[in-house]
């Protein structure tokens, strides 16, 4: 919102105020002053001018050659075209070098080759209005070569309030009540304002009926013998500062009186009126108005609607109707004063998109108390503008509301213990009465009368006041203090400690990069991934369309960003530690299942013929392991799974990770570890140049966090020396490695330790379906030394165990 | 006079052996069986015992003098070595080295890390909360009343067409959900994921990070919250900062703040603060008494202060961001550029 000092100027001495200090002031006790502008700042540019003398232009019947005196010494001649110039005048002249608004700069010219230098302005030349028949005639006498604004007094500064620091503040939405504030804050008198209705003629008034509880007070004010005229200037420069484009008298009065108390008003032509005169009830459904911008609206029951002879005349609260605009030559007025409840305006106008100026202030709650003075305001107003105006008839004050004053007992001591400051009793007093509280000691505390515009929404408790004493104290003024409390070690919270060291293991250690997505996933992506038929938590609002979806888990989140970052890397790694929902586990609150995930893609370019440790599963499976092990699940398991967790992954190649196995003991899957379905490269964009090798794992960290961690326990360093051996072995396809290992430590006999695979061979020398593995492994043992010929007997036995696989050991 | 002449020339060639595989050769073969000593050691026993004696001497005096060549002649041509690889030939300082591949956090759980580090060092509780939440927490225990334009659709993703469940707005229903569960006094702070219905463009996103903190106790008073939040900045920057309050309206904190904090960005022409060297840190409040009850704890014993610190802006801030939808992106080239 905007707020001219020279508005608020009216209201309170601003004598020796400083505009940035006063919105600092603001800012610190009130609401937030976003911006700090003069008022059209050309207009200090723009000099009053006297004209001396006025000749024809020998070649232009319609030009003058003007010589005008700006206070200079020698007089400036200049060539106007305007019809009303004439000598005598004092004038707003623009000397050469003046930029005007439109980005239009004086310069010296010659206009039918007669020298001019300098402007004589119009009124739209200055964006005062759209008057442009002629200059613009100062009024009185203005001194000469004084800056126009100031000479006129219309020079001004305006402070761009925060819109949301004035939400709960109703009493904020016009100049009066900022006003209050910093009569407060400057410690200078609220200059009284006369609101009260001048005298009323005896006939009968428009009958006022209000058939909706959302219309709690409607008064209706006749008037007469309302004539043409002019706007005052002082008021037009007001409702231009605070940018609202003077239109007429009319429009500009009742402009002024909402940005003055924070009334909306509006006027109908009494003419237009039926005779029966004003219902305020529900639109019925169908029902349209044309409102005053001449759009029609299409209404239902919940829209309030003022309404004469049956059809709507105004959407109430928001915006008149175009049927009883008031014209040019209406004399006779219906004056509309009302309070319409806040949220069926607000639900109206954001259903219609139509917000108003009226409509902003509504939705606050406004006092019910206001219309009575707004009423009386604008009356005042307009006979001091229009003497001859007249109000026929008495007031029609109608509807169902209460003042909301009330009384509130304050403690002083919880003040001074919320605030943490020490405020005395007196200084409470006299902070509250400065803006309008009645204060009172009562029973040892303090009784505090806060005044209706202050008590409708904003003010019912003591808290309440603590704020009021607390800001206009300044909260600045408050010591700092430290909190004082048992330092007790927070709870240990398993969960975090697990997310945060999977974060360090997987960007440290495996090189991963953290990402976090929306929690959003589109329909189309479950479709391609298989995943559209699961129950899903989804939003009945959502920022597009066919994307309303909330998760219940992370991967497919990263499978879209597969393909964009393949276009820009060779290869892709990734993980995200999120949540998922799962609706069909509701708990009886209605609150759905959350659970929490680590999902990892790797994505690499497709290479022709990669050795095992180099494809992107195993490369995944390296990582889940290494991860797994380093959160001390050292027993982690990849398992062939027969029926897969999710859809979207490659039929065979895809294992489950199991931990707690042991024995007998079964053990939890907690997650898998998969190639995507080959078919899905197409779809997810990884194909043609981008055709990639991609892994993708989940692991459940709400199942991880159930099985116990095997713990660090120390085991002797040993004492015998091991030795290295490398063993190779041929086994047809059909062999699992697994039963592989089983044979080398069977072989063993708790000798063979540390076995790794380091090379997986197939050629045509093997034959077919059989392929060649190669371990590395130490023989070892904690009693005694081990000798050549353990290794020979070692390879003896392993020999014998591979011969019972099919398999042999390759020399 | 013979022996002489066959020493000298085997110092000769020992002086020449190239590199330390040919001294070895040489070693063997003057040193060995066949060789030089060798030759005058099996002479020996041949000899009359007379003269066994001196040529016993004659030999170990030859060997000791071959020995001595050899190691020196060793050591010269290790003094060589080490001098060819303190040569360095062919070092280029101006190669690159091979690329190690890295890994990155993101920059939220950075930042969530370091307010979390400070936090906990004053006492304060970690807590986590659902995304999608009961409408009663994300509002109505929050003293934020069915008719309030927070909960219109336009700000509010609705799960349900009653408006039971929705995405939350704000990390504030943590606190209630605390509040419910822990004894007084208590401080604790949540970070988490929140969303707002509103289009995305560089500078609005609907889904963000925010880090709520409630602190509960006996008179906790406004002084306690500014002592609080200059010693947070204090951990986070490592030095004073200023802050002041200013009116601010949350309907869950009576009275209301907003917190700014002076700009620790600040240069000619700033635009992070735009010149004002202020910078709107996050809004707060002591704990509006109707949200207490809500959750259970008696307003005339126990007070509190709330704040909510925008995570998401404070990463935005403190590396220069300009695109807020690179946060949410998974752009590879964005996350790079953060450390692990
Ligand atoms: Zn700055």
């Amino acid at each position: 919102m905007l707020i001219s000092m020279r508005w608020l100027g009216r209201h309170v001495d601003l004598t020796g105020i400083d505009p940035e200090q006063l919105a600092l002031d603001l800012t610190l006790s009130t609401a937030e002053v976003e911006g700090v502008e003069r008022f059209a700042p050309y207009l200090s540019d723009v000099v009053v001018g006297h004209v001396t003398e006025r000749i024809k232009h020998p070649d232009a019947d319609k030009l003058g050659i003007c010589q005008v005196d700006v206070g200079t010494g020698e007089p400036l001649q200049i060539v106007c075209g305007a019809p009303n110039v004439a000598a005598g005048q004092r004038v707003a002249v623009a000397t050469v070098g003046t930029v005007l608004p439109g980005d239009f700069k004086i310069k010296k010219s010659k206009i039918r080759g007669v020298p001019s230098v300098g402007m004589i302005c119009s009124e739209r030349e200055l964006g005062l209005s759209d008057e442009h028949d002629g200059i613009w005639v100062l009024p009185g006498e203005p001194t000469v070569g004084a800056p126009v604004a100031e000479a006129i007094g219309i020079d001004d500064w305006v402070l761009e309030i925060d819109n949301k620091s004035l939400t709960h503040r109703p009493d904020l939405w016009g100049h009066r009540g900022i006003a209050r504030e910093v009569a407060a804050i400057l410690q200078r008198p609220l200059l009284p304002l006369e609101t009260s209705m001048p005298e009323l003629g005896s006939e009968d008034p428009v009958s006022v009926r209000v058939e909706s509880p959302a219309c709690s007070r409607y008064i209706g004010l006749s008037i007469d013998g309302v004539g043409q005229g002019k706007t005052p200037d002082w008021m037009r420069a007001l409702l231009l500062a605070t940018d609202q484009r003077p239109i007429d008298l009319l429009v500009d009065l009742s402009n002024f009186v909402m940005g003055d108390l924070g009334q909306p008003n509006h006027t109908f032509d009494r003419d237009q009126l039926s005779s029966e005169g004003i219902v305020v009830r529900e639109a019925r459904d169908g029902e349209t108005l044309v409102t005053l911008d001449e759009v029609q609206r299409n209404l239902q029951p919940s829209d309030l609607l003022i309404c004469s002879g049956g059809e709507g005349v105004a959407l109430a609260g928001i915006m008149g109707g175009e049927n009883s605009k008031v014209k040019e030559g209406t004399a006779r007025l219906l004056l509309e004063v009302a309070c319409f409840e806040p949220v069926p305006v607000r639900r109206t106008s954001s259903r219609l998109g139509l917000r108003t100026d009226s409509s902003a202030r509504f939705e606050k709650h406004l006092d019910p108390t206001l219309p009575l003075q707004a009423a009386g305001h604008f009356a005042r107003l307009l006979r001091e503008l229009q003497p001859d105006v007249s109000f026929p008839a008495q007031l029609v004050d109608v509807g169902d509301w209460s003042d909301p004053a009330c009384e509130i007992p304050l403690n002083p001591d919880q003040v001074r213990r919320s605030l943490g400051a020490d405020i005395s009793d007196e200084v409470m007093t006299t902070l509250l009465t400065s803006i309008d509280f009645g204060v009172q000691s009562q029973d040892g505390g303090l009784m505090v009368r806060v005044p209706s515009n202050r008590a409708t929404k904003d003010i019912g408790i003591e808290m309440d006041l603590v704020e009021e004493i607390g800001r206009l104290y300044r909260y600045g003024n408050i010591p700092e203090q430290h909190l004082v409390g048992a330092l007790v070690p927070p709870p240990v919270d398993h969960r975090r400690e697990l997310t945060e060291s999977c974060r360090d293991l997987l960007a440290g250690g495996a090189r991963f990069h953290e990402t976090m997505s929306y929690s959003f996933q589109s329909d189309s992506l479950h479709q391609m991934l298989g995943l559209d038929g699961d129950p899903y938590v989804s939003v009945i609002n959502p920022v597009a369309e066919g994307s309303a979806r909330i998760r219940r888990t992370v991967l497919p989140s990263l499978l879209t960003l597969l393909e964009p970052n393949r276009r820009q890397r060779e290869e892709v790694r990734l993980f995200e530690i999120g949540k998922g929902y799962r609706p069909e586990e509701a708990n009886d609150r209605g609150e759905p299942k959350e659970v929490h995930e680590l999902g990892l893609v790797l994505c690499q370019s497709k290479s022709d013929n990669p050795s095992f440790e180099q494809g992107a599963l195993a490369r995944l499976m390296a990582v889940v392991k290494d991860l797994l092990g380093a959160l001390q699940f050292p027993d982690l398991q990849f398992v062939p799974c027969e029926e897969p967790s999710v859809p979207w992954v490659h039929p065979v190649r895809r294992v489950e990770l199991v931990v707690g196995a042991s024995g007998k003991q079964a053990g939890t899957t907690i997650g898998f570890v998969a190639e995507l379905d080959p078919g899905l490269a197409g779809p997810l964009g990884i194909d043609g140049e981008l055709a990639s090798d991609t892994a993708a794992a989940c692991v459940s960290l709400d199942l991880l966090l159930e099985q116990e961690p095997s713990g660090t326990s120390f085991v002797p360093l040993p004492r015998y020396p091991g030795f290295k051996i490398d063993v190779a072995i041929v086994a047809p396809d059909e062999v699992p490695a697994r039963d592989l290992a089983h044979a080398i430590e069977k072989a063993g006999k708790g000798n063979a330790r540390d076995l790794v695979v380091f090379d997986l061979f197939r050629g045509e020398q093997l034959g077919a379906d059989r392929r060649s593995l190669a371990y590395h492994l130490v023989l070892q043992n904690d009693k005694k030394t081990l000798t050549d010929k353990d290794a020979q007997s070692f390879l003896r036995r392993l020999e014998r165990g591979l011969g019972e696989l099919g398999a042999e050991l390759r020399s | 006079m013979d022996n002489q002449a066959n020493l000298e020339t085997a110092q000769a060639r020992i002086a020449e052996a190239p590199d330390p595989a040919a001294l070895a050769a040489l070693e063997r073969e003057l040193l060995g069986k066949d060789g030089l000593l060798g030759q005058q050691l099996s002479a020996i026993p041949s000899l009359p015992p007379a003269e066994r004696g001196p040529a016993g001497r004659a030999a170990n005096e030859l060997k000791t003098a071959l020995t001595a060549g050899l190691q020196a002649r060793a050591t010269e041509l290790a003094q060589a070595d080490l001098a060819r690889d303190r040569a360095g030939v062919g070092f280029d300082a101006t190669l690159p080295p091979p690329q190690v591949e890295r890994g990155s956090l993101h920059p939220i759980t950075h930042v969530t890390r370091k307010l979390v580090e400070v936090f906990t060092s004053m006492g304060y509780h970690i807590l986590d909360g659902p995304e999608v939440e009961l409408d009663w927490y994300n509002f109505e225990a929050l003293n934020i009343s069915a008719d309030h334009p927070a909960r219109d659709s336009q700000d509010t993703f609705y799960c349900d067409e009653k408006g039971s469940l929705v995405l939350r707005t704000h990390t504030s229903p943590v606190q209630v959900r605390a509040m419910e569960r822990l004894t007084p006094p208590f401080r604790l702070v949540c970070p988490g994921k929140v969303f707002r219905q509103e289009s995305t463009d560089a500078t609005h996103e609907h889904t963000f990070h925010q880090m709520e903190g409630l602190v509960v106790g006996k008179d906790i008073s406004v002084g306690h919250l500014v002592g609080t939040m200059k010693t947070l900045l204090r951990g986070i920057f490592g030095r004073d900062i200023d802050v002041r309050l200013r009116p601010g309206h949350f309907p869950f904190v009576e009275p209301g703040f907003e917190l700014d904090a002076r700009c620790v960005f600040c240069s000619d022409g700033c635009r992070v603060c735009k010149g004002t060297r202020w910078i709107e840190l996050l809004p707060c409040g002591l704990v509006h008494p109707k949200v207490l009850q809500a959750a259970g704890i008696d307003p005339d014993e126990w007070s509190g202060f709330a704040f909510g610190l925008g995570l998401s802006r404070l990463v935005m801030l403190s590396h220069g961001i300009d695109d807020v939808r690179h946060l949410l992106g998974g752009d590879l080239r964005f996350l790079e550029q953060f450390s692990c």
